[in-house]
């Protein structure tokens, strides 16, 4: 039996140390990792606890990112609680193997702690590595602040593990920004919070030898589109609703409300700011001293990347007259993924708000409230004009002769 | 199996060998196994063959390599001695006649069609060394 | 909202300095930050930590600050980097130097005018601690010029801060706390 861990009520905790609580508290039973920065604390910290008592579990150094998720694939389908973390190039070496993950049906919980990718090489926090995970089949939560790596990692054990689910889940959150900056978070003590998660429920597991099963069968033209077509039903119908009442669940708990979409003043607004990550909340800061000038300014945060709830985030939208949508990564070649992603869920809808679309804080560039303000004029101007009075697409923060497309 | 749609199979990449649950099967011997409908087993292969293998017990000393050799686990051996050839699961690939060491050999490839009598009084016979006088 | 910016070299406990004053302040019912700029510095690498506190929640996350305070751990950044940078008019500098105050402001014409105070936060933590740690001393010094929090109060909850550390050196920085709360000037 693992030690307990006396927590205070409020601990003050960067991202990255309120994931390894999260961890530890959910009682992992394996951990598999090549530790990169920023996301290198995590499992450390993992380690540590194990190593002093405080987890009764397994600590794998893998030789690669790679190699890690292989092992957290080998025991998640042996039955075991399994969760890692990476970043950057390390989820760039680990992208084919999170594929098997999805596939297989594994609920393991991978904590990506969002860096650049190179070239040129960086440890700073952009959303690259997130967005190259988009299609893999995986459940995607984002956080804010510490607050909320501790909080949606319970959520992320409680909802991929469900049998009506069994999907794995990535829990986000900005390099540094959020992974190395500490703040409060409240906590839940040891056995509060695996009651919320609950006890694993194996299925299919490979260690139960009285009902042997072989994972990670081939199938050709014949049955993978329909393997992938069930796979796609589970994220697209059940995830959502479950992520509700975990939520649901967590705010009967701890008072603390968290939704599929994020949506802060949003209720009366002509403008808003559609974005993700550390800038939902420096976006927030701004829009409220506009809204003291009387300016109609809202944020939507969007929580949940994957399953993308399209639905929701079209209804938080529908009064608005300009929005933009805000990609921290480089779109190489085409407008960035949420203004193509909230282009989609607001055509065929009533709202014909002018849409565009920035590109900040590549590699770490801050997101400075002046360039949040600088982007509220031209929504303002746009929302006005009742067209887009700038081009489509926007580089923000960036040195040098202004550059934009469309 | 060929029926079913997106819905109606179990999730994730797997399939099970055995119908229901099984204790020990290293101790059961296959004929006695419940093997499942997807397992490889329920399947048979003889249709696949050209040419099938025939064993000659005298020739036979036991060494075990074609049950070793054979892909498709298709040499039925009993305490560690040849008895014969599975003939459901055999695809008449022929590594077991290449890896018998005996002179001649204790199988051979024949004809699909080939009677297994006939076969045998056919077969090459050892041949004795002439001494010279 | 109150802002601190810290310069320091890494490894000379700028973070944790920054952590330990975020888990006092949070103690008392503020919200907090305590962050840093890394990149893949090396230790002695010049680098600056930051804290903010407010009564509020804090929702800021950009790295621009405009600080109150301006913290410096290391003597020679006060010439090798512009520890004046995106100063307000009012910012006030406790600076690390065996220097006095007016010798440092002689030595380093750009503080001519502010509020410069001095204190030597290396000497203190090698005579106490026995090692150039100088992020607690100055967390004394702090609580001097700022009054943010009676000495009492501050050297009872740095003590907690820090109750993982054996006996012996808890005690040593809490003599080096009070001896900068004494010494700054
Ligand atoms: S012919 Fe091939 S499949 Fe048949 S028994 Fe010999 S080795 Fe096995
Ligand atoms: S390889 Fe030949 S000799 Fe050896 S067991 Fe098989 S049939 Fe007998």
């Amino acid at each position: 039996m693992a030690d307990i861990f006396e927590l205070r009520d409020i601990e003050v905790w960067d991202g990255n140390m309120a994931a390894s609580h999260a961890l530890r508290q959910a009682q992992v039973d394996v951990v598999a990792a090549y530790p990169i920065t920023p996301s290198t604390p995590i499992v450390e910290n993992y380690a540590s606890f194990m190593a002093n008592g405080y987890i009764d579990g397994e600590f794998v150094m893998a030789e690669s990112e790679h190699g890690a998720m292989s092992c957290c694939i080998g025991a998640s389908a042996a039955g075991g609680r399994v969760a890692t973390a990476t970043s950057s190039q390390g989820f760039a070496l680990m992208l084919e193997t999170l594929y098997s993950a999805s596939g297989m049906r594994l609920p393991i919980v991978l904590n990506v702690v969002n860096r650049a990718i190179g070239a040129p090489l960086n440890v700073n926090g952009d959303h690259s590595d997130m967005y190259m995970g988009r299609d893999s089949g995986w459940i995607q939560i984002d956080c804010y602040n510490p607050q909320d790596v501790y909080d949606m990692n319970l959520v992320a054990f409680r909802v991929c593990e469900d049998h009506g689910i069994r999907l794995p889940a990535m829990v986000h959150q900005d390099g540094f920004m959020t992974s190395h900056t500490a703040q409060r978070v409240k906590t839940l003590s040891d056995d509060v919070a695996y009651d919320f998660i609950g006890e694993f429920k194996p299925m299919n597991d490979m260690l139960d030898l009285d009902h042997p099963v072989t994972h990670g069968v081939q199938t050709e033209e014949d049955w993978h589109f329909e393997h992938k077509a069930r796979q796609h039903h589970a994220l697209m119908s059940a995830v959502l609703p479950k992520i509700q009442e975990a939520f649901d669940g967590l705010k009967a708990l701890t008072g603390r409300q968290y939704n599929l979409v994020e949506s802060y003043t949003m209720d009366d607004a002509e403008i808003a700011i559609v974005c993700m990550g550390t800038s939902v909340e420096t976006a927030q800061e701004v829009s409220n001293e506009l809204r003291a000038q009387g300016i109609k300014a809202g944020v939507v945060g969007i929580r949940v990347f994957r399953p993308f709830p399209l639905e929701q985030i079209a209804d938080a939208l529908k009064g608005c007259k300009a929005i933009a949508t805000l990609d921290r990564s480089s779109p190489n070649g085409t407008v960035g993924a949420l203004y193509n992603e909230l282009a989609g869920a607001l055509f065929n809808t009533s709202t014909h708000a002018v849409l565009t679309n920035y590109i900040y804080g590549l590699g770490g560039r801050d997101l400075t409230k002046s360039s949040i303000h600088t982007i509220y004029r031209d929504l303002q101007a746009n929302a006005q004009a009742g067209s887009p009075t700038t081009p489509l697409q926007q580089f923000i923060g960036l040195r040098g002769p202004k550059l934009s497309f469309f | 199996m060929l029926q079913n749609g997106w819905d109606t199979f179990e999730i994730g990449t797997i399939l099970r060998p055995f119908e229901g649950s099984i204790s020990d099967a290293s101790a059961i011997l296959p004929e006695d196994r419940l093997y499942s409908q997807s397992n490889s087993f329920s399947v048979s292969v003889a249709d696949w063959r050209i040419e099938k293998p025939l064993f000659n017990k005298d020739l036979c000393i036991d060494c075990q390599f074609c049950w070793i050799y054979c892909p498709d686990m298709s040499i039925i051996s009993r305490d560690k001695k040849m008895v014969a050839v599975d003939y459901d699961h055999c695809k008449g690939c022929g590594i077991c006649v290449q890896v018998c060491p005996t002179t001649p050999k204790a199988l051979l490839m024949f004809p699909e069609q080939k009677d297994e009598e006939e076969a045998l009084l056919e077969w090459p016979k050892k041949e004795k060394k002439e001494k010279e006088n | 909202m109150l802002e601190i910016r810290w310069h320091s070299r890494a490894g000379q406990g700028a973070v944790t300095g920054a952590k330990g004053l975020a888990e006092v302040v949070a103690s008392t019912g503020k919200d907090v930050q305590a962050f840093a700029f890394y990149g893949s510095a090396k230790r002695g690498a010049a680098m600056t930590a930051y804290n903010r506190f407010d009564d509020k929640v804090i929702l800021n996350h950009e790295k621009f600050m405009q600080p109150d305070y301006v913290l410096v751990i290391d003597p020679a950044l006060v010439y090798a980097t512009d520890i004046t940078a995106n100063e307000k008019e009012n910012t006030v500098y406790i600076i690390t130097t065996h220097l006095s105050t007016l010798e440092l402001i002689a030595s380093q014409p750009k503080l001519m005018g502010k509020k410069v105070f001095t204190v030597d936060c290396i000497k203190i933590s090698q005579e106490t601690i026995g090692k150039a740690i100088p992020n607690t001393p100055m967390l004394g010094a702090l609580m001097k010029i700022s009054r943010m929090y009676d000495i009492e109060f501050f050297t009872e909850n740095m003590f907690k801060v820090l109750k993982k550390l054996p006996q012996k050196i808890i005690d040593a920085n809490m003599i080096a706390i009070e001896r900068a709360y004494n010494e700054v000037k």
